[in-house]
């Protein structure tokens, strides 16, 4: 114990010189001695106001409460269906958010014109007057010389009125280069259900009526995305069922559930393709969605090849030929020896798997690793396998929401901008070692992570001017130094933004952005537990600062200063935006703000247009704001069953003739052969290999001998999307990570191999991958697999503000983005960023 | 006398750390300093075995409002600072509190010091004398002149230090405590008489907590303590009390197992 002197005279002053006679005496505690004159007692008065949390991807309705003027606390909406009135952890770090000691509080300029990682850009001041003009000035020049193409829209966290200035005003300005974040995000899970049931989208689940849940390399209890659903339920179907957790790492889940999987990293599809092994073998598929035997006699043999003409194939498409070409030889002891674990554990997960059909799910997560598409395409297979796609109890794709169209921007594009958009996009998508598979569509999908690397290859053409928001691919990006160098090559960029992070180093103009969560109008769409909502995010504070809206207000004021240089078209559009109620054109960037979004809402709210949806129907704008939110009905199942799916052969399809066309179409764009893109593209299916779910082996950046662990990237539950790094709370809870530790920024390693390297916990360790080294603390943890270390991402900033990097100014990180020693490298099939499975091999050493 | 204290199930508890952010936005607690963490929700992961069988628990801990609280026999002022009130609730009056810290040292849930690196816990927590609270509210820096704020300068706009604060009224207790103090969980008394569960418990996603008079059969506390029976804290290692352990009289029950592995 220690007693300054300080507290040892007011001691003495309180106990008339008797505290340590006082201390020892053991009297019986007091009950209340003061309480004769009763006191106030109880909250001061208060509002809770409707918002939305975008902390991660759930987009979860919530009210914050506010208190004269102040936001003081944060919670579920209390009529969302998709959370039931809670939010997560990440809900409350909104506070923190909105009053940071580091937000940005005024436009701003760099005086340095010289670019780079630590060099101080000597921002100074300016008026959003001087901001929007200098932008529009950069923005005609490019009209001048006919090279609208060379403006880029760099989008981060978005709303629901992206459409506004990554949608059509890109296109206004004449430029195809609206570049969403995308694909540095989760779009390989994506490919899991589109080539196999022609969705592509994130699924949703029955947990209510769930057996059996295998949660697949994602941990739904802190990430990956209806977070207080996830913790909701999860529990009911641990206590009514089986969770089974799938993982190289103890997840919150895999601490939770009746069996862990600790597999290699990058072996999913070993895994996957052994338990439809064991589910066709033992006769355990669903006979009413695949069909059976003609005969009623199970052919499945292993080794053995089935006739497809003994086979009444129903509901599905190719299940004999993905046996023949893939099934018949991926027994689980196979798997178990390539994903190191157990065999009975597989056969025991994959026999509780299919007898709970259809009640039950394979929740995959990202998957984002160089060959990822074919390991989400085989956990996708085994819902279809069982019947337990678009089942009661299963899962499905999930409900929509009400969203109205804005007016159209025919008349409001000239040819100039007409010419500039029908340029190539920057990111060399569909090129032919960037398929980009989106929707079945060559180049379909963005490749945010290849935008350097075009850059700096002036590859399809150069970049001229540049405007980001709520972006940090500096930081988010894996290889994040070629984004370093390819904006400093950039002549002119402008980051809107709440923070100054590591990207805004390189900008020209800098734009203080508003917070959407409490801070502007706008709305989002998103669905969970069955339900689709429309949620409102409105201004529930005054702002602190002049502070604007980047979907709106800013393309406002933007538009009036290209206007007063002659080019009215953006102006003219936005003017277009009349409010539904009163039939008035916008004035004030602030009017456009608020109009757009009843605008985007107005089937949600619209009595007129509401009144035959079958989900909420406010009465009125003002009924709507009050509640917050728009539910839409609950899903109905087995639609899909009865209609058809959205695939080429309107089955569900095991030979995915959905991909065959895709890639033959990619092919025959380049004149060249599906064998040749799969091998430019890294993949190791040849034939007809290519269209049906199959294993490949892990693809790996250094050898073994060098670099003889795996990597494992992990996601903190308190990571407000790469924005909470400056927030103490983040740090205050840490631990909450299961095996990381409060306040520090760890890389967890097996305690059996952290001895091997004479590495005691809490060592500082030097952490080398192919392409660079970070020093961290290791954290000695039994929760991850040997031979692998994991790091949480989100720390190791060097800008952001004066919590989240050790020396701001020096450019000086705390901690280690683990993003910088990641190889830049794809899942080329949709264009995702490797960054899971394991792809980076790392060396260990103390420090 | 009632006997407020917290049960907590563990198989609804996915430690996902609501309950101690929502105490810290409630209750507006500081950031750590000093070896103290001023985090009156907590948790306390407890991990045995080795890989691949290995067994991890969260543990969410708070005041253990303590039947024969050692804190309260410890407190040496009279009246006494710390004090059982009328609900059994271990109280804290900031007023009378002389900081001399007996009460931490007496707590065997709290430590004087929590070291760096660690991710142990304190019930109690002491703001040392002459310490500044929410010493980031009140730092003047701007990082890049002129252009981003200072902690005192939003602090200013918003009228309140810290901004984010809960304003709420109390006799005993203040929402944001002086210097030369300790402080702790009061089980939210000034939400208790409103009708309102404590905040950590109102907002847990999973309904994992609840709060009541286990001294009244009929409350929901009691009854799922009748279903399940409980485990109590022996300390702030994650250790439990024996069954025929008493220790201090803790009142934070622990019902299930956070994992569903045998």
């Amino acid at each position: 114990m220690r007693l300054t002197r300080r507290s040892f005279i007011k001691a003495s002053a309180a106990t008339g010189g008797a505290m340590l006679a006082a201390g020892c005496a053991a009297s019986k505690p007091a009950t209340s001695a003061m309480g004769k004159t009763e006191k106030a007692k109880g909250e001061a008065a208060g509002k809770w106001m409707a918002s939305t949390c975008q902390g991660c991807t759930t987009w979860c309705p919530i009210e914050i409460f506010v208190q004269n003027g102040r936001a003081v606390k944060v919670r579920g909406n209390q009529l969302s269906k998709a959370n039931d009135g809670y939010c997560c952890v990440r809900g409350h770090l909104i506070l923190q958010q909105i009053y940071d000691p580091d937000r940005i509080k005024t436009p701003m300029k760099r005086t340095n014109p010289k670019k780079g990682r630590g060099i101080d850009p000597k921002f100074v001041p300016i008026s959003w007057d001087e901001a929007t003009d200098t932008i529009a000035d950069k923005l005609m020049e490019l009209r001048k010389n006919n090279e609208t193409n060379k403006y880029m829209l760099l989008r981060g966290r978005y709303s629901d009125q992206n459409g506004i200035l990554y949608g059509d005003y890109t296109k206004m300005l004449g430029s195809p280069n609206n570049i969403s974040h995308s694909s540095i995000c989760a779009e390989v899970e994506k490919m899991g259900a589109y080539y196999t049931e022609g969705y592509f989208g994130y699924r949703d689940y029955d947990l209510d009526n769930m057996k059996y849940l295998i949660v697949w390399a994602c941990d739904p209890l802190s990430s990956n995305r209806q977070i207080p659903n996830a913790i909701r339920r999860t529990n009911k179907v641990l206590e009514n069922g089986t969770v089974v957790a799938i993982d190289p790492r103890m997840s919150n889940t895999a601490a939770k559930a009746h069996e862990w999987l600790p597999v290699k990293p990058a072996t999913d599809g070993a895994v996957a393709t052994a338990m439809a092994h064991y589910i066709l073998v033992n006769g355990l598929w669903s006979k009413e969605f695949c069909g059976d035997f003609k005969d009623g006699k199970n052919r499945f043999v292993k080794g053995q090849s089935v006739n497809e003409a003994d086979f009444d194939e129903k509901l599905t498409n190719g299940l004999v030929k993905w046996w023949n070409l893939v099934l018949k030889d991926t027994d689980p002891a196979w798997a178990a020896r390539e994903a190191g674990i157990d065999k009975a554990q597989i056969e025991r997960v994959a026999r509780g798997f299919a007898q709970a059909a259809p009640n039950c799910a394979v929740w995959y997560g990202p998957n984002m690793q160089p060959r990822g598409t074919y390991a989400v395409m085989a956990m996708h297979a085994l819902n279809g396998l069982v019947g337990a796609t678009d089942s009661e109890g299963g899962l499905c794709t999930g409900m929509g929401a009400p969203s109205s169209s804005y007016p159209k921007i025919d008349d409001f594009q000239d040819p100039i901008a007409k010419a500039g958009t029908k340029n190539k996009k920057i990111d060399q998508r569909g090129y032919l070692n960037m398929p980009a598979l989106k929707e079945g569509k060559s180049g379909g999908g963005v490749v945010t992570n290849n935008v350097p690397n075009a850059i700096l290859a002036s590859d399809p053409y150069d970049i001229k001017v540049a405007i980001g928001y709520f972006c940090n691919f500096n930081f988010s990006g894996t290889e994040g130094a070629r984004w370093d160098k390819a904006l400093a090559k950039l002549p002119f960029f402008a980051h809107i933004v709440p923070m100054f992070s590591e990207m805004t180093y390189f900008a020209d103009i800098v734009l203080p952005s508003s917070l959407h969560h409490s801070e502007q109008w706008s709305s989002v769409r998103s669905k969970a537990n069955l339900h689709g909502h429309v949620s409102i995010q409105q201004p529930v504070i005054d702002r602190m600062f002049d502070v604007r809206a980047p979907e709106t207000e800013f393309v406002w004021m933007l538009s009036e200063k290209l206007a007063a240089k002659g080019f009215d078209n953006p102006l003219n559009w936005l003017k277009s935006f009349k409010d539904p109620e009163t039939g008035k054109a916008p004035t004030t960037a602030e009017e456009f703000g608020l109009y757009a979004v009843k605008i985007r809402t107005q089937k949600a709210w619209d009595p007129a247009m509401n009144k035959d949806y079958k989900g909420d129907r406010p009465s009125s704008w003002t009924d709507f704001i009050s509640k917050g939110i728009v539910n839409s009905p609950k899903f109905t199942f087995r639609k899909k069953w009865a209609d058809g799916f959205k695939t080429e052969t309107k089955k569900f399809e095991f030979y995915s003739v959905t991909l065959k066309k895709a890639l033959e179409k990619h092919a025959e764009k380049h004149n060249t052969t599906v064998d040749k893109v799969l091998e430019v593209t890294n993949y190791e299916a040849r034939g007809e290999l290519a269209f049906v779910p199959h294993y490949e082996a892990p693809r790996r950046h250094g050898s073994r001998t060098a670099y003889p662990f795996d990597l494992i990237d992990m996601k903190s539950r308190l990571n407000r999307e790469g924005r909470s790094a400056n927030n103490t709370w983040l740090y205050s809870f840490k631990q909450c990570d299961p095996g990381d530790v409060n306040e520090q920024d760890v890389v967890q390693i097996n305690p059996a191999d952290a001895r091997k390297l004479g590495i005691k916990d809490g060592d500082m360790v030097k952490v080398t991958s192919t392409i660079g080294s970070l020093k961290v603390k290791a954290r000695l943890w039994e929760g991850v697999r040997p031979g692998c270390v994991a790091k949480c991402y989100g720390q190791g900033h060097h800008a952001m503000g004066r919590v989240a990097a050790k020396d701001i100014t020096r450019a000086i990180a705390r901690g280690a983005n683990f993003n910088e020693i990641m190889p830049d490298d794809y899942d080329r099939l949709s264009g995702s960023t490797a960054r899971n499975g394991g792809f980076t091999g790392v060396r260990v050493e103390k420090a | 006398m009632a006997r407020y204290g917290m049960v907590i199930d563990l198989h609804k508890c996915t430690g996902c750390g609501a309950c101690g952010l929502g105490c810290k936005t409630e209750n507006n607690t500081d950031d750590r300093a000093d070896g103290q963490t001023h985090n009156w929700a907590d948790y306390r992961s407890v991990m045995s075995g080795t890989f691949p069988d290995v067994k991890f628990e969260m543990l969410p801990v708070l005041c253990n409002h303590c039947t024969d609280a050692p804190c309260v026999a410890a407190c040496p002022v009279t009246p006494k600072a710390m004090h059982k009130n009328a609900k059994g609730i271990t109280m804290h009056n900031s007023d009378r509190c002389i900081g001399c810290r007996m009460c931490q040292n007496s707590c065997p849930y709290s430590s004087t010091e929590i070291k760096d690196g660690s991710n142990d816990y304190s019930v109690i927590s002491f703001n040392d004398f002459g310490k500044v609270v929410h010493a980031r509210y009140q730092d003047q820096t701007e990082v890049i002149k002129g252009c981003t704020t200072s902690g005192a300068e939003i602090a200013k706009k918003a009228g309140m230090t810290p901004p984010h604060a809960t304003s709420y009224e109390h006799p005993d207790y203040k929402s944001v405590r002086p210097d030369g103090v300790v402080e702790k969980c009061i089980l939210c008394d000034h939400r208790l008489d409103n009708g309102q569960q404590p905040y950590c418990t109102t907002v847990c996603p999973s309904e994992a907590r609840v709060a009541g008079d286990l001294d009244d059969p009929n409350s929901q506390a009691s009854k799922l303590l009748k279903q399940y029976g409980g485990r109590r804290l022996k300390n702030n290692k994650g250790e439990f009390l024996g069954t025929s352990e008493k220790g201090a009289g803790p009142n934070v029950y622990y019902i299930r197992a956070y994992s569903a592995r045998k």
